[in-house]
């Protein structure tokens, strides 16, 4: 178990510098010059000069670099140039609306596909589980920023009973706040729960050939029963995988989905950001998520060797 | 085949039976197929054909008929705020789909696989740290790459085209080790090596054509999340730039028209779910025709 952990960590921190290599690299070797950004075309070479001193980006890629995952450890990210807001309060003061979002996503999307893909699995050679299938496959089609306007639409414009965007922080009213989060996450929710659905259903299938399976039916357990009782469980575990790789996949959702209601949240923020061309902020904000994802991953990964005793025998094994 | 079977000559009855299980096998293909096939053939189809061909010419404003309804004479789907004809730029949103995808997927598809199979043939010490790194690149939400990207080369097709490389390349070089590895643990493999064949011809020669079908699928749902990710970045205003006409712009424009003109965001909508769901439903098809065990086994 602490050798799963350790190796979960290495991938991690592994991942991590990548990912932070990756970001560093495209936002410092593409063309375009921040500078010329900032300053626009026409600027004296002393403001270049002066600015460039500013940003700091007169110094080698290495020192740039190296000063950057400082910033990002110690919480000194700089400033906006546009807003001249706090990069890093301002990330931190955004969390609450992407959090509530993707995690309210989650919390519907998961249990929902179970029952969905569930029960396309055991009719799946049934009628009526081919058109769960179906409508899975149409849900993976529909994009997320569609399904919340056409939510909005009718919900928002139509009915009247939601509100068509904006946030309401929860201490200053709870059930107006819970409201206004109601139709993001259901758009956000419709896609994840088509790709879980997916997922289950194939993995039930797989599931219900295995021969304790049979053995439980051969004791006088229903195929329902069977695949409720045993089915579920077993079924779940390569699920736990496809949930942490959706992780990144929520996270995109999300960003779309925040500007679709216009909460103040971190897909908001940098969308902003990019639309204004604050390379910084983006490049901030981008290793943030990408932690997040990365964290996520990591802590599914040692939840997985808890669920699974047959990860810890094996290493037990080996070690 | 008695009911089919001997009636006139022997070459006739021969001809005959041939002719019916071909019949048979076409009949025996699974519908999603034809049904993907369909949607991806009309969608080509109105992108080229709006090359030739639209009802008007493109960023044609018809001033007199803003906002017109449905049906309006001479506008079949009406026409948006500034007064252009919903048909055409539907055509022009195709043009534009198509184009971003088929650049992106192709270009994916070809670094991505490329990058599979050198880690498949890589040495055994090597192949663990290099899967992780695709690892870390899938995990790796691609839409950041889009955002920074576009926050650095300013918003436009070329950006978008890119963001949807970088996002796909670690998703098609994942899916080409595992089967590619099987394939170069087979006896033939081993016998071109005895043959004094070298490991690049063994791996264009031998592994590629015996992972292709797993490749073709994985091309028609990579081509169905590429024109998502391109209304998406469209949408978002960090794609394609005006005057060019996409589908995710259009649905952008039609969200401050929720109360005006509510049907215009279906037609834009619609043809993104029913473009991505064709390309979704042919990789289906193709699975279950190509690779029957990965369909029978599912994931993929």
């Amino acid at each position: 178990m602490i050798r799963h952990t350790l190796r979960s960590l290495a991938t991690l921190l592994f991942a991590a510098l990548i990912g932070s290599i990756v970001v560093f690299v495209l936002v410092h070797m593409l063309g375009g010059d921040v500078v010329t950004v900032l300053l626009g075309r026409e600027a004296a070479p002393k403001d270049v000069q002066f600015m460039r001193q500013k940003l700091g980006i007169d110094r080698p890629l290495v020192v740039q670099y190296l000063h950057w995952l400082r910033g990002v450890a110690t919480g000194d990210l700089g400033t906006s140039y546009g807003m001249g807001y706090d990069i890093f309060h301002e990330i931190v003061r955004r969390m609450g609306p992407t959090l509530i979002l993707t995690l309210g996503g989650l919390l519907i999307s998961i249990p929902l596909s179970l029952v969905l893909g569930t029960y396309s699995a055991i009719n799946a050679k049934k009628v009526r589980g081919g058109i769960v299938d179906v409508v899975a496959q149409v849900g993976i089609s529909i994009p997320a920023f569609w399904a919340g306007l056409l939510l909005v639409l009718v919900f928002g414009v139509r009915l009247g009973w939601l509100p068509t965007g904006g946030y309401v922080p929860f201490s200053d009213d709870p059930l107006g706040s819970i409201r206004s989060m109601i139709l993001p996450v259901m758009a956000l929710s419709l896609g994840v729960t088509a790709v879980f659905t997916r997922y289950v259903r194939t993995a039930m299938i797989d599931v219900m050939n295995e021969d304790f399976i049979r053995s439980a039916m051969a004791r006088g357990r229903t195929r329902r029963g069977a695949a409720l009782v045993h089915g579920v469980r077993n079924a779940s575990i390569p699920l736990v995988t496809v949930a942490a790789l959706q992780f990144g996949q929520l996270i995109a959702g999300a960003v779309v989905i925040e500007n679709v209601f216009v909460l103040p949240g971190i897909g908001r923020l940098i969308v902003t950001a990019t639309l204004g061309r604050e390379v910084i902020v983006v490049q901030s904000l981008a290793l943030v998520i990408m932690l997040i994802v990365l964290v996520l991953n990591f802590l599914v990964d040692i939840a997985y060797g808890f669920l699974d005793p047959r990860i810890r025998d094996k290493e037990a094994a080996n070690a | 085949m008695p009911e089919t079977a001997p009636r006139g000559s022997a070459t006739n009855a021969a001809a005959e039976v041939r002719r019916d299980s071909r019949w048979r096998r076409l009949r025996r293909l699974p519908i999603t197929l034809y049904l993907g096939g369909l949607l991806v053939f009309l969608f080509v189809f109105v992108a080229l054909l709006s090359f030739v061909w639209t009802p008007y010419p493109p960023n044609h404003l018809n001033l007199r008929n803003r906002l017109a309804g449905p049906g309006t004479p001479g506008f079949l789907l009406g026409t948006d705020r500034a007064g252009r004809d919903v048909v055409t730029e539907l055509m022009l949103g195709a043009r534009n789909s198509l184009y971003v995808s088929v650049v992106s997927t192709v270009v994916a598809m070809v670094l991505g696989s490329a990058i599979g199979l050198a880690i498949a043939g890589s040495h055994r010490v090597a192949q663990g740290p290099l899967t992780r790194l695709v690892d870390a690149g899938l995990a790796l939400p691609g839409i950041l790459i889009a955002l920074v990207l576009a926050a650095k080369l300013g918003a436009g097709n070329t950006t978008a085209t890119l963001a949807i490389i970088a996002w796909q390349v670690p998703v098609a070089a994942r899916v080409t080790i595992g089967p590619a590895r099987q394939v170069l643990a087979l006896d033939f493999v081993e016998a071109a090596y005895g043959y004094g064949r070298r490991k690049p011809y063994v791996m264009v020669r031998h592994v590629l054509p015996n992972i292709s079908p797993l490749l073709i699928v994985l091309g028609s749902v990579m081509f169905a999340a590429a024109i998502l990710i391109e209304a998406a970045l469209a949408f978002l205003g960090v794609g394609v730039q005006p005057p060019t006409s996409s589908w995710g712009r259009f649905l952008n424009e039609t969200q401050s028209l929720l109360e005006a003109a509510p049907y215009l965001m279906f037609f834009p909508g619609l043809a993104i779910v029913l473009t991505a769901l064709g390309f979704n439903l042919l990789g289906d098809g193709l699975r279950t025709v190509l690779d029957p065990q990965q369909a029978r086994s599912g994931l993929a």
